[in-house]
């Protein structure tokens, strides 16, 4: 790896800092086929870069294509035309460099959570009992020593969430993508896991990527807040940055001024959005339906 | 206790049939005793029968050969059903191609192939294993294709995003989403090839429990066939037994199977 590839240490860097960007985004337009014949654009003319060290939250109505975006990070999409950069290189097939969380269940249900954590490091060629013995540390890093044995339907959404969190933490990748990922919880739980991530984050700041439609969590979370249109053709309307301090602790940031200011300032462009969204809702399920 | 008053029940409802039965052979109410005894037997007649062949050796000869046969249909119709599930379900071209053969020689009705195998592979086992085969086969075929055709898309996407390659994503994904729908299938593909066997010694054998059913048919031996019956029930019950002992272990992980939890 080149000395520039390496993970930038600045936190909180902004799109004008120096070094290579984790992920960027040029010119992305992404169209869909319907099963009807039609055509359907999700998202049109996306220029967005993530720099190493970086959480940034992109937010914007249902349907905007948030999570299309972040499948084109990932390489589990093709964008009909644009450029997917990692770290200076063109991305070819699944992004190797990256783990993604995923909004629905993805764990393997034949799998207890101690062997769903571990089968990450197989591709990785991890010596059985060395797998073994990091699955249990990290299972124990996120809150489940004593349910390393149990079957993900025996645990509950969050607990799920955990296990999926050291599943992707444990092959140390260097791109975080999450889509939704706290989407399905309660919101006491959200709480939790979202201080659980700050936690796991900051001990190695990764770049991240992170798809919510929930305003606060973003701005309680991220060093950079991306406001995406109504689809289709979804661009981006705006790329605030949240200079709050941090160590967070995000039940307790939204209670600060700042917090409300910034807040303020995101929610006035975001509002446009959703309402325009929610004017052409029953339109675009005509068209097609949720395309994020 | 709700499960003590529903076997007492079930034992009731057991019991009215042997009284119906009874009645119906031993007195004159619905017609001669010797006629409805020639047509019926008796129950007394059936149980004693069956409780003399039991504890005879003869019958476990006759069990062993329609197990054997039994479990030759499951294993080689599973493992063919398998790699072929596997096959057409990765391969959009072969599927398609031969979808309306394999949808032809499913709903042919398989008993009409025991002739031929008789004639083919002899009035051995092997012809019995042949028939129970067609049956086992399309059984677990489908439940494999289903299998690998329905494994969900985030837990696919999650395992590539792990950096599986084709033959971990088979062994940790395809595979045991093929074997959950296959296990699924467990008892019908079981019994079809206890069907199989049974089905293909009653139609040209010298040995099993289909044989014998058969041959007590052929004399009219009306208590022999119903003791016939008795005993292949109860051999079913068996198997199906063992069956759901094997399904609830290999489908722990699976929510409603079992509240077991380790630690």
């Amino acid at each position: 790896m080149e000395l520039q590839d390496r993970p930038h240490p600045v936190a909180g860097a902004g799109p004008d800092s120096p070094g290579v960007a984790a992920v960027a985004l040029g010119g992305i337009d992404i169209t869909f086929h319907l099963a009807d014949g039609g055509r359907y654009q999700a998202v049109k003319g996306i220029d967005l870069k993530v720099f190493p060290g970086e959480f940034v939250s992109i937010v914007g109505p249902t349907g905007c294509g948030k999570s299309t975006l972040l499948n084109a990070a990932a390489g589990l999409l093709t964008p009909s035309s644009g450029s997917v950069g990692i770290f200076g290189k063109p991305l070819a097939g699944l992004n190797r460099r990256a783990g993604y969380l995923f909004q629905q269940d993805a764990l393997m249900p034949w799998k207890t959570a101690l062997e769903n954590v571990k089968v990450a490091l197989e591709p990785m060629g991890v010596p059985e009992r060395e797998a073994d013995q990091r699955a249990r540390e990290w299972l124990g890093r996120v809150g489940l020593r004593t349910f390393v044995d149990r079957y993900p339907h025996m645990l509950s959404g969050g607990q799920r969430k955990r296990v999926s969190l050291a599943q992707m933490l444990i092959r140390d990748p260097e791109i975080l993508l999450m889509d939704e990922p706290f989407g399905p919880l309660d919101a006491q739980t959200r709480q939790i896991m979202g201080n659980l991530l700050l936690d796991l984050w900051s001990r190695d700041r990764k770049a991240l990527m992170f798809v919510t439609h929930d305003l606060e969590e973003a701005i309680a979370l991220s060093d950079r807040v991306v406001v995406m249109s109504a689809g289709p053709a979804a661009g981006i309307v705006a790329d605030y940055k949240v200079d709050l301090p941090r160590p967070r602790d995000i039940a307790d940031i939204r209670l600060e001024k700042a917090f409300h200011e910034i807040h303020r300032d995101i929610w006035a462009s975001l509002r446009v959005e959703v309402q325009k969204a929610y004017a052409m809702g029953e339109g675009r399920e005509l068209v097609g339906g949720d395309a994020s | 206790m709700k499960r003590a008053r529903l076997i007492a029940l079930q034992i009731l409802v057991m019991l009215a049939f042997l009284l119906v039965w009874h009645v119906v052979t031993t007195t004159s109410l619905f017609g001669d005793v010797k006629t409805m005894q020639f047509f019926f037997s008796t129950p007394s007649a059936v149980l004693a029968r069956t409780f003399k062949q039991l504890t005879s050796a003869d019958i476990y000869w006759h069990l062993g050969i329609t197990l054997t046969e039994t479990v030759l249909a499951f294993v080689i119709g599973s493992l063919a059903g398998i790699l072929f599930g596997f096959a057409f379900a990765r391969r959009e071209l072969l599927s398609a191609v031969f979808d309306p053969y394999i949808k032809a020689a499913n709903a042919l009705p398989r008993v009409v192939l025991a002739p031929i195998f008789a004639l083919w592979f002899g009035l051995g086992i092997w012809s019995k294993v042949a028939l129970g085969f067609t049956l086992v086969f399309f059984i677990v075929f489908f439940n494999v294709y289903q299998g690998v055709r329905e494994v969900s898309p985030t837990i696919l996407a999650n395992a590539r995003m792990l950096g599986m390659n084709e033959r971990q994503l088979f062994k940790h994904v395809y595979w045991p989403s093929a074997l959950t729908w296959m296990f699924s299938s467990l008892h019908t593909s079981v019994g079809f090839a206890l069907v199989g066997a049974v089905v293909g010694e009653y139609l040209g054998s010298s040995a099993g429990l289909g044989y014998k059913i058969h041959e007590a048919e052929s004399v009219f031996d009306v208590t022999g066939v119903f003791s016939g019956m008795l005993i292949l029930a109860i051999f079913v019950i068996a198997i199906d037994a063992l069956v759901t002992l094997v399904e609830k272990r290999l489908l722990v992980w699976r929510p409603g199977q079992s509240a077991t939890t380790t630690t």
